[in-house]
């Protein structure tokens, strides 16, 4: 069975180590995942996008097909209007909502779900840099396509140990705010996402 | 035992040259071929080796060639823009026979071109990365286990035919992180080469590291170890000094050629054949884009099309007889070249088989998906 994921961002906001931990875990679990980024020659700001893919046969072609990704999250609206037409008809789609404002097209087209990862990082978890694994927590809880226990120990054994707690938190938050969408529904109109943004973006993002 | 890691392609063409004994890297650094430095930077301090980082890519190519003249297994990293600074040292290191490895990890060019994005341009650059008449030698893996065996394969070739091998990897090879299983170090170990040393009974005063037969590469010992000769980029004699005589000129040209050429059956020939036996359709395709080939195959195959696959390993000197056999099975329309440049590779073969594959080309810096493969062979008349 093969499980082709896609994040996208911009440069700088570190979506690559989530991409390698799915990667990783699947790896140990004896299959095949494999990472593949495109990125732009900005340092910082450019659309970047990571595809994962994850089968028990070898993987190939490193990127996702497009039109067949089952999963996309995005935390940029550059990113997510240029990449999203990779998901299939159908598909979930985790959007930053103080960062990324769909189309209600898009809300027809896809089961879309809010989640303000960058602000769960900075303001619950305490900092910003752990929004790559808040975003892996939301992805496994979304998804289903690997055990919750093994991408927690794959990430443990990835970051060094005096980060353990802050990035046990930020993934157990990222579950947590990923079980309380499922249970709240896919959203079903941009006035939805609009009444979820913060009154102080500009604060929250920096 | 096999290695089972998780990697990157340029972090595996590091790990591999440290395995097959490279000592030196002198370079700079430059996207999408930087982790290829960097990992040597990190691991070349543990077994006793030296990274330099020079103040540009001239610096680079020109300390790894000094260290490789002193005896010291030595490499240096690069991606297009790169080549084209090196162009110059290039020449210099086959006409002094001086042992080196350059990773040329493809973006988009020409110039600057697309920094982080995958182009296979460099094709006929590696053919003559340099002005003169020379035969060069050219891998280009299409996986991350071959970014490690390519790039142990090139230090042996180049430690045995004394000359500069360069290992083609792209952006997508480089970068893309996943799976790989490396073979067993000691089998590593065991296969590796190291250049030829002079004859003990001949005393040191007496040497003459170019006076080697026809078809055979020079000798150099490294300097300093009081052996006379002088190495230089303008045509040589038997001990190395510039001569301009006729005769000597012609034969060293020849011999540059021909110590290239004689192996090229035996020690250089590396091809892939997949599901070639029954098929009906052939997709002629290397680097990267073999990857998505090899899938569209997959894909075609489960419709019950009988396609395959023909993918050369080494591009440079080009698998000449496995192409003219291949020309004999199947017609130009029934041979697909998907590339990532406007058609280069496609030439050569074209001049082989003495027909022209249907091309697929692109250089947007976007890679070629498995998708776009299978409608240009539909087009083609797939069913």
């Amino acid at each position: 069975m093969r499980h082709q994921l896609r994040f996208t961002g911009v440069g700088g906001q570190g979506v690559l180590l989530a991409g390698e931990i799915l990667a990783a875990a699947k790896i140990k679990q004896g299959g095949y995942g494999v990472k593949a980024a495109t990125y732009t020659s900005q340092v910082r700001g450019g659309p970047t996008k990571v595809d994962i893919i994850l089968d028990d046969e070898e993987i190939l072609y490193p990127y996702a097909n497009e039109g067949e990704i089952e999963f996309m999250l995005s935390t940029a609206q550059v990113s997510y209007n240029q990449f999203k037409d990779g998901v299939k008809d159908g598909g979930v789609i985790v959007i930053e909502p103080n960062l990324v404002t769909p189309t209600q097209e898009d809300l027809d087209r896809w089961e879309m779900y809010g989640i303000p990862i960058i602000s769960i990082a900075k303001e619950e978890v305490g900092n910003v840099v752990t929004q790559s694994v808040v975003a892996l927590g939301v992805t496994v809880e979304m998804t289903g396509v690997l055990p919750n226990d093994l991408v927690f120990e794959t990430m443990i054994s990835k970051v060094p140990p005096k980060f353990v707690d802050l990035n046990k938190k930020a993934y157990e938050l990222g579950v947590k705010y990923a079980k309380e969408a499922k249970e709240k529904g896919a959203l079903k109109s941009v006035a939805e996402v609009e009444a979820m943004k913060a009154k102080d973006v500009c604060e929250t993002i920096k | 035992m096999a290695r089972e890691v998780i990697s990157t392609g340029n972090e595996l063409a590091a790990q591999a040259a440290i395995d097959a004994g490279c000592r030196f890297f002198g370079g700079y650094p430059i996207t999408p071929s930087s982790e290829v430095a960097h990992a040597m930077s990190v691991l070349l301090p543990r077994v006793g080796g030296k990274f330099i980082q020079m103040e540009d890519e001239i610096g680079g190519i020109a300390v790894a060639l000094g260290a490789s003249m002193s005896g010291v297994k030595s490499m240096t990293n690069t991606s297009g823009p790169g080549m084209s600074l090196k162009a110059e040292q290039i020449g210099l290191g086959f006409m002094t026979e001086t042992p080196l490895v350059i990773t040329n990890v493809m973006r988009g060019g020409p110039s600057t071109g697309l920094p982080t994005r995958v182009q296979q341009g460099d094709v006929m650059m590696s053919r003559y990365p340099t002005h003169g008449d020379y035969k060069s030698i050219t891998f280009c893996p299409g996986s991350l286990e071959e970014c490690y065996t390519e790039v142990v394969r090139a230090f042996n070739v180049s430690e045995e035919l004394m000359t500069i091998v360069i290992v083609l990897l792209d952006e997508t090879l480089g970068h893309m992180h996943g799976k790989a299983i490396l073979p067993d170090l000691e089998e590593v170990q065991k296969s590796i080469v190291n250049r030829a040393k002079p004859d003990p009974s001949i005393p040191k005063e007496e040497f003459k590291p170019f006076d080697v037969p026809e078809d055979k590469p020079a000798i150099i010992p490294p300097m300093f170890q009081g052996y006379r000769f002088h190495l230089t980029g303008l045509h040589h004699g038997p001990t190395g000094f510039p001569t301009e005589d006729a005769e000597i000129c012609q034969r060293l040209i020849e011999r540059l050629h021909r110590k290239i050429e004689v192996r090229r059956k035996d020690l250089l020939e590396s091809n892939e054949e997949y599901l070639l036996d029954d098929a009906e359709w052939l997709i002629i395709a290397y680097g990267s884009v073999s990857r998505a080939a090899r899938e569209a195959i997959n894909r075609l195959r489960e419709r019950g099309i009988k396609i395959g696959m023909f993918r050369p390993i080494t591009l440079w000197p080009s698998p000449q007889e496995k192409l003219e056999e291949l020309a004999q099975r199947f017609p130009a329309e029934r041979i697909l070249m998907p590339e990532l440049n406007m058609g280069q590779y496609i030439d050569e073969v074209e001049r082989i088989m003495k027909k022209r594959p249907v091309a697929l080309n692109k250089a947007n810096g976007r890679p070629i998906s498995p998708a776009e493969i299978i409608a240009k062979l539909e087009e083609m008349g797939i069913q």
